[in-house]
Parts: structure tokens; C-alpha cells; sequence
């Protein structure tokens, strides 16, 4: 449990006048409830989207909302509001407290601040970036993109930024409050070979980050990386099909670990059992080679977190430490009813859902090969260098990822592009087939959404050079 | 103090209709400056239960609401939302959006629809049962999904999750073109999603059933009976060989392979040439008995709506016939762009611009029962789930992770996991050589069972 200490007040007033928050409090747990929860949300978004080298539109979005919980046990009443009045306020939290169904006076609910470290980069509160640099932001990146090559002939730019404003409270008598910045600048783009071949690219990056953060992460360079991955697959060939040796890119490639073993150490499909990981603390699930971290500390990441959305700090959670399992990922739900302690994880798309565990910045610790030396040792397989998006089916441990942009391996040698691959086995099995982890250890560049349950939050991966052997590879080709 | 203007404000807001929301924001928003404006808003309910072990697990419940304001000023689009419908609140909105559109470029295509385009009010999607459902009734019935699912098999004793819900929606739009409508919607479900164990495997399945009338809802039994049913049979799955064979889409795997064709068809991607299918128009690009429609007006659909997001009426429009690629789908800005008529696909929410989307999208129905089709099957794979999102509509390639059961002599042998089933989309939709007769609407894009002749399944 985090320490709660009196704090100044900060400056600005909070979301929602305390005494009200207090008044909500009660009410959830008027009927019995053992633990009452006030989210209150403020969000406003801004998107700018470029179209045939045109601003197609600029807009700005502003919600706000209150979610109130309700636990009783394993029981979870959830109600939220839009309306801020406090007859409505008060009305959603009774709503919240029907999943008890007793009477009592739960008595007044004093609340203290927990004082929190800060792990975003961000001074100047994204909402509050002039929209016209944000548009000339996505014109540069178009505009490089389409100079790269003139094969390049479709490009899609756009930029989006959150700047997002949470209270939590709950009857155990803590209170966070916690601005979240977040940003990403994103490019797609066609290239047209012969014959009406078409292959596509796609780069970009962000984080909880500041507005200058693209003076180094230029909009030129995301541009030109689209536009280079959309060329360099011209001329693929067919990928081929059945088990292989695959050599991965180092950054967001880390979505391996996302699918493979992140979903499936989240505490609730722990409790329930639905996890092939469920009692497996302590045993070997992975080659001795691989160190998983979850971790919502990492400065600017996308996934980073100064306080979860249950009011917890966020952490850095050794998951698997040289193959061996060590730690499961935890929200208040969860650790409550199985003797555990939170582990900042309790996470929500907004005040509309209620929060479940889920994953921040997940990564591969480093290891000692170089780059080089693993595709060296490597006689016939494929190298991933740009992946798409990935899924697990929690229970029999089966993922897939899609790599947009990946070559053949031939005697050492990273030589012909190939089209159409994926990549699918069992979490357990393709971590224990890891043979080789690199020392380039690298995070994704701010790219990742993760969906859950249908709520989706931004996420982090992060993976240096790794070699799996005997990876089952879906393409058409022998 | 505080609370008692809150509260008189919160009167006033419940006192405007949608639609008089809509209309509010459409003068506001010509007094701030704009030429033309169009206003979408909605209100929704959307209440539900879990169960777990046949007590209540989760308990929710909210309304919620939100308005959308599209702008043009010299041909410039500015777009702006949020959930304040107080006078204040709308008035900001419209001065947002206006001064949004400033920094866009001016393109002739913008403009809103107008005249006889426009649909007019309906209640058709709406029942009002669902509106008195209680909690305690979605209890009783989440419960005998979970309660009906372990019966089924002792190897069937845990629970992913099991619940039943319902959802009701207002909308309404509004536009300085005349536009001015509303409609109304509604949906119940229940779901199941159990978990076999047995020799250290588990494997997750799950069914569901999402109808829009109260009176349609599948019985509840049912649902879990079919979710364990479909949970045990998964046991002992493996891998099996990379390998060419008979592909069998069950029909919510056939859904979701012709959802893959949704992208190929947006009008949008279609003018940019960013579609396989952009040069396809008129040619035969699907087996013969493929006839494919994107039908708003469809009885019993999910996605049957009056007027589409930017008021356009609904209307029917065939895809595909006998295999033979007859059109694309257009909202009104990419049909004034590529010189075609809107067919009423605007998809949209209130904090979404209008785009090209389906409604409901459907194949037609076939001939043969899917056990005459498994049954003349030499060598196969039967589909029951997927993972990854598979079709690439901008090159025409479809690779996606396959679960399902595996077919000799048109025989269920063993069921199979860790492959990948991979093709071109092009190929495989020519290879289709048989259509199942068992085309139900559980979800908006729905298919009967389809067989593709021959694909390439990657596993060992």
C-alpha cells in the first residue's frame, strides 16, 4: 500500500470538490459495500490528419466524467456519469453501491494525498500546444515521406495528443491526482511497384512526452522510415511457410513479450484460473537467457504511469528473471482477494470502464551478443525487422504477430524481402526456444495501443536482438 | 451555492431533446462563422451483469452522452465534441470547431447532403422491451448460461467470463442542409466464455447471442450448452503439418474473413488505388456462388439504421454479384471525390468524423447444410477461432493464426491449434466452392459456413 502523507494542496483545484468526492464515497458503500472508489476524468484531445498532401481536418474533443465502484468481496458494482451535477453524482454512486445489499453508515472518509515521483517529460500540457504547429508537425512528415521515393504515391500523416486529468479516491482513504500527457505522430504510405504491386510502410513515435520532443524524433525522419520500409518490400517474394529460425529487430518487436507472456501473467485470468501461467511461480517458463520487466517508470513512455488508475504509484515488476517465473501483474481487485499487493497495474480506457490489470512498458533485459553475431550464426531463417499488430488466446497460450517487413537469412547473409509472414506458436514454448539475446537492449518508439476486454490503453514494448529457433512461420511460400 | 446552479443547469439540459441539441449547435455554429454545419448527437444506456459460480460478479450501469459539430467555413472543415450540453458548453463547441477550420486546406468535396438524400426519423432497430429489462432478469439469465455450460462436461469447470446485457440508443442530426432526424436502437446479449482443462491444455471457447428484439434472444442454456460443447472439443488440439488443404470457415470465421473485404470496398481507399481491388470493378474476382451485399435496411439487422451518419438515407447495395465485383461503398465526401453517388455508408460516432464504413454486410446464403459440406471434405481444416486481424486490403495478402478441427474422409479427427492459414484474398475468394445454407445475423457482417477449395495451412 502506498504511504499516505498530508501534502500541500497543489495549486490548481482538484477535478471535483472534495467534500463531494467525500459525499460519493459514502454513498457507494451505503449498502455494504467494503470498498468505494471515485475516478474522476478529464480529457481533451486534439488530432490533425493529412490526406493526399492536404489538411483533411483539425479537432479537438473534451470529456469529461465520474466513475464510481462499488467492491463487496469478488463483487464489483460499476456506474459512471457525464453529467457533473451532484444529483446525478450522487445517483451514479447508489447506482454503484447495488451490488451490496444491505444498509449501513459507513461513516465520514477522510482523505489524504499520496505523493507521487513523476515519469513523464512533459512541462507545457499538450492540449495547450498551438494546433497550427501541430499541423506544420504532420506537413513535414508527409512531405518527406512523399521525397523519399517516387514510388511512394499514397501517404497518410497524422498526430494526436491527449492531455488527460485524473482524481482517484477510495474509502481506504488515499487520493492521487495526476495529469497524463500522451502524443504520438504516425505516417502510412503505399509505394506502386510493377505490375500493380503495391506494398505498404508505416513509422512514428511519442510518449508522455513534451511537444519538443520532436526536435530530435523529426517528423522528416518518421516520414522517410515509412516511406523506406514501403520500398524496401517491392519485389518480395512469397514467405516461407512451416517452423524456422527467425532473427527479430530490436524495439517493437517487443510485442512478443506483450503476446506471449505479458497477457498472460495479468492477475485476473491468474485468479481465475484461465492462464496457462495460473501456479507457475517459480518454475522455469523460458529459456535462462530471458528477463521479462514490466515497467510503468520508464521516463516518457507511453505506457508509463505516476499512479495507476486505481490511485496506486507505478512500479517495476521483474516478471520472469532468467527464465524463471517470478511475479504476476496485480490491480486492487485481484491482489485483495488473493493475499497480494497491488503492483500499479489496475488500469482503465476511461471513467466509462472499470479498471483491470494490464501492462505498461513491457521488455527484454539485454543480453551480450551483438547484433551481428546473431544473424551471423543464423544459416538459414528469416530476419523480422518492422512488425504489425499481435493477439494471444490466454488459456491454450497461442499468439501470432504480423511482420510488415521482413528478409531471408541465407548462410549468415540478411538477403531477399519476403511478403505476407506471421508469426504464431505457444508463449512458453517460443520463449524457451530463445537462442540468443542481443546487447542493443531498445524500446518501441511510442507506437502501441493494447486491447483487452474491449478497453484499450497505451502501452510500451521493448526488445533487443533476439534469435527463436524453430519458429512456426504462416506464409505461402516452400 | 455551488450545486444549486449545477442542478438548475442540469434541468435545462434535460429539458432539450437531442435533436434540439443538434439545432442549438447548427445556429451557434453559423452566428461563429461557418457556411455550412451539421450536428450528430446520442445518448445511450448500456447496462449489464457477470456471474461468476451463479453469484453476481460485475454490476454496471450509466448513461451517457455526447455531440459531434462538423463545420465548413470557405470550404475548410473544422471538427469539435464533447459531453457539455449546457448553452455554454455549445457555445464553446461552435466557436472550437470554427476556429478548427482555419487551419484546413479548402477542398471543393466538402460539402453536407441535402435534399431527397436525406432519411427521415424511424424507429424500426428499437424494442421497447429491452427498455424494462431489470437487473435481477439479466441475473437469471447470465446464470443459466453459466449453470447450463457446466453441465456439459466435467473437463468444463472454470470461467473466462458469463454475462448478459442491454443497450439502448438515441441519435440525432441536424444540418444547415436541412437535415433534421432521429432514431432509435436498442440490443440484448448474453455471452459465455468457459474454460476445458484436461492433461495440463486448456483451452478457452466461447458463444454469444446479440439480438435486437427481447422476443429473438437465443435461450440462455443454449448459449452455455453450445460454449462448453465448443470449449471440449478444442482439448488435445495440435499442430499439424504445413500443408495445402481444404479450408472450412465456420460461420463466424467466415464473418470475419469477408470482414477483411470491408476495407477493400471503402471508397476512399478505392480512389487512392490503396485497395487490391481498385482496378476490379466490373471483373469477376470471387467464386460464382459469392453474392455479397452492405445492406442498412435489412430486417433483424445489427446495423439497420433509417439514415446513415451524415443523414443519408439507407439503402441496400450489392458488392458482390455471383462473384462478379458490382460497387463500392461511399460516404458523401469520398463519392463527390470520386465521382460516384454516396450509398449511405457513413459510419460514425459523436466524437468521430464521418468515414466510409459497413452496415450490415453480408454474404448470401447457399445451398448445402455445413454438415454436407464437412462431410465432403477429403482432407481439411474446420475454423472455430482466429487470432490476428489477417487481411491486408492494401496488397491483397491474408495470413491469420487458425484454431478449428481437423478433417479426413469427411471425418472430424482431432482438433488443431498453432497454425496459420495464409493466400492471396484474390485466390482464395475464387476458390470458393462451397456455401452453407446456415447464414444467421448474430453479428452485423455475418456469412454462412464457406469452404475454400485449397489454402496453405502453416504449422510443423
Amino acid at each position: 500500500m502506498p504511504k499516505a502523507v498530508r501534502a500541500p494542496a497543489p495549486a490548481r483545484a482538484p477535478l471535483l470538490p472534495l467534500p463531494l468526492v467525500e459525499k460519493l464515497l459514502s454513498a457507494a458503500m451505503s449498502r455494504g459495500a467494503g470498498f468505494g472508489e471515485v475516478y474522476v476524468e478529464r480529457s481533451t484531445t486534439t488530432a490533425v490528419s493529412l490526406d493526399e498532401g492536404k489538411v483533411r481536418s483539425a479537432q479537438v474533443g473534451s470529456v469529461t466524467g465520474v466513475g464510481v465502484r462499488a467492491i463487496r468481496g469478488a463483487q464489483v458494482g460499476y456506474a459512471y456519469s457525464d453529467d457533473l451535477d451532484e444529483a446525478a453524482l450522487l445517483r451514479t454512486a447508489q447506482t454503484a453501491a447495488l451490488i451490496a445489499d444491505g444498509t449501513r453508515d459507513p461513516g465520514p472518509v477522510a482523505l489524504s494525498r499520496t505523493p507521487l515521483p513523476t515519469y513523464y517529460q512533459v512541462k507545457q500540457p499538450l492540449a495547450g500546444v498551438d494546433v497550427a504547429r501541430k499541423v506544420e508537425l504532420v506537413r513535414e512528415a508527409d512531405a518527406a515521406a512523399r521525397a523519399h521515393d517516387r514510388r511512394v504515391k499514397q501517404v497518410m500523416a497524422g498526430y494526436a495528443d491527449q492531455t488527460r486529468e485524473i482524481l482517484v479516491a477510495n474509502t481506504l482513504g488515499h487520493l492521487a491526482e495526476d495529469r497524463q500527457d500522451l502524443c504520438r505522430l504516425g505516417v502510412s504510405c503505399v509505394a506502386f511497384g510493377k505490375g500493380g504491386e503495391r506494398r505498404t510502410g508505416f513509422y512514428g513515435g511519442g510518449g508522455r512526452v513534451d511537444f519538443r520532443f520532436f526536435e530530435d524524433f523529426s517528423p522528416a525522419q518518421v516520414g522517410r522510415e515509412a516511406a523506406r520500409q514501403a520500398v524496401a518490400t517491392l519485389g518480395a517474394v512469397p514467405a516461407p511457410a512451416g517452423p524456422q529460425t527467425v532473427v527479430l529487430a530490436p524495439g517493437w518487436s517487443g510485442i512478443l513479450l506483450h503476446e506471449a507472456v505479458g497477457h498472460g501473467l495479468e492477475a485476473d485470468f491468474i485468479r481465475k484460473g484461465t492462464s496457462l501461467f495460473a501456479g507457475k511461480l517459480g518454475e522455469k517458463v523460458a529459456s535462462e537467457l530471458v528477463t521479462v520487466v514490466d515497467d510503468g517508470t520508464v521516463a516518457g513512455g507511453r505506457g508509463s504511469l505516476n499512479v495507476d488508475d486505481e490511485g496506486n504509484p507505478g512500479e517495476r515488476k521483474v516478471l520472469i528473471e532468467k527464465g524463471v517465473l517470478k511475479g504476476y501483474l496485480y490491480d486492487h481487485l485481484n491482489a485483495q482477494l488473493t493475499g497480494q499487493r497491488s503492483t500499479g497495474s489496475g488500469r482503465r480506457q476511461s471513467f466509462r470502464h472499470a479498471p483491470m490489470p494490464r501492462m505498461t512498458n513491457t521488455y527484454l533485459a539485454p543480453g551480450d551478443q551483438t547484433p551481428d553475431e546473431i544473424v551471423r550464426g543464423v544459416r538459414k531463417g528469416l530476419y523480422c525487422r518492422q512488425f504489425g499488430g499481435g493477439q494471444v488466446d490466454i488459456s491454450n497460450g497461442n499468439f501470432v504477430f504480423e511482420i510488415s517487413e521482413a528478409y531471408l537469412i541465407e548462410d549468415g547473409e540478411i538477403t531477399k524481402p519476403v511478403k505476407g509472414a506471421m508469426l504464431i506458436g505457444v508463449g512458453p514454448e517460443a520463449l524457451k526456444n530463445v537462442s540468443a539475446v542481443g546487447s542493443d537492449a531498445a524500446h518501441d518508439p511510442g507506437l502501441g495501443t493494447c486491447g483487452k476486454d474491449g478497453q484499450t490503453v497505451p502501452v510500451g514494448v521493448g526488445l533487443p536482438t533476439v534469435r527463436i529457433d524453430n519458429v512456426t512461420v504462416g506464409g505461402t511460400g516452400a | 451555492m455551488e450545486a444549486q446552479v449545477a442542478a438548475t443547469k442540469a434541468r435545462e439540459e434535460r429539458e432539450l431533446s437531442l435533436l434540439d441539441v443538434c439545432e442549438q449547435l447548427v445556429r451557434l455554429a453559423k452566428k461563429a462563422g461557418a457556411s455550412d454545419s451539421e450536428a450528430y448527437a446520442e445518448r445511450t444506456r448500456d447496462s449489464s451483469v457477470k456471474v461468476r459460480d451463479g453469484n453476481v460478479e460485475e454490476l454496471q450501469q450509466a448513461t451517457s452522452k455526447g455531440v459531434g459539430l462538423r463545420v465548413f467555413s470557405a470550404g475548410r472543415l473544422g471538427f469539435a465534441y464533447g459531453t457539455d450540453f449546457s448553452k455554454d458548453g455549445l457555445r464553446r463547441l461552435a466557436q472550437s470547431a470554427v476556429s478548427l477550420a482555419k487551419g484546413a486546406a479548402k477542398d471543393e468535396f466538402n460539402q453536407l447532403p441535402r435534399g431527397t438524400q436525406l432519411g427521415r426519423a424511424a424507429d424500426g432497430a428499437y424494442d421497447p422491451a429491452i427498455e424494462d429489462i431489470d437487473p435481477a432478469w439479466k441475473l437469471r439469465v447470465a446464470r443459466a448460461a453459466e449453470g447450463a455450460a457446466a453441465q456439459v462436461d466435467r473437463r468444463v469447470r472454470k470461467f473466462d467470463s458469463t454475462g448478459a446485457g442491454d443497450f439502448l440508443s438515441q441519435s440525432a442530426i441536424a444540418s444547415s442542409r436541412g437535415a433534421s432526424a432521429e432514431s432509435r436502437a436498442s440490443y440484448v446479449y448474453v455471452y459465455c466464455s468457459p474454460v476445458a482443462e484436461a492433461d495440463g491444455q486448456l483451452q478457452t471457447a466461447s458463444w454469444s447471442d446479440t439480438r435486437r428484439r427481447l422476443s429473438e434472444l437465443q435461450p440462455p442454456e443454449e448459449v452455455g450448452r453450445i460454449a462448453a460443447q465448443r470449449a471440449a472439443r478444442m482439448l488435445g488440439a495440435r499442430k499439424v503439418k504445413t500443408q495445402k488443404a481444404a479450408i472450412i470457415f465456420e460461420p463466424q470465421q467466415a464473418a470475419g474473413f469477408i470482414a477483411g473485404l470491408a476495407g477493400a470496398v471503402n471508397g476512399d481507399l478505392v480512389h487512392k488505388k490503396s485497395s487490391f481491388l481498385a482496378a476490379l470493378l466490373g471483373k469477376r474476382i470471387a467464386s460464382e456462388q459469392v453474392t455479397l451485399a452492405d445492406d442498412a435496411t435489412l430486417e433483424r439487422g445489427l446495423a439497420t439504421r433509417p439514415f446513415d451518419g451524415e443523414g443519408v438515407i439507407s439503402q441496400r447495395t450489392v458488392v458482390i454479384d455471383r462473384g462478379v465485383l458490382r460497387n463500392f461503398l461511399y460516404d458523401t465526401y469520398t463519392a463527390r471525390k470520386a465521382g460516384a453517388r454516396s450509398t449511405g455508408s457513413a459510419a460514425r460516432g459523436w466524437s468521430t468524423l464521418p468515414h466510409v464504413g459497413t452496415s450490415n454486410f453480408v454474404l448470401e446464403a447457399g445451398g448445402k447444410s455445413a454438415d454436407e459440406i464437412v462431410r465432403s471434405t477429403r482432407r481439411g481444416l474446420l475454423v472455430t477461432a482466429m487470432l490476428g486481424s489477417g487481411a491486408n486490403v492494401v496488397t491483397g495478402e491474408y495470413s491469420r493464426g487458425a484454431n478449428g478441427l481437423w478433417i479426413e474422409d469427411g471425418q472430424i479427427a482431432h482438433a488443431v491449434q498453432e497454425v496459420t492459414v495464409s493466400g492471396s484474398l484474390l485466390d482464395l475468394l475464387q476458390a470458393i466452392d462451397a456455401v452453407g445454407d446456415d447464414l444467421d445475423l448474430r453479428s452485423s457482417t455475418a456469412a454462412p459456413t464457406l469452404r475454400i477449395a485449397e489454402a496453405v495451412i502453416s504449422g510443423s
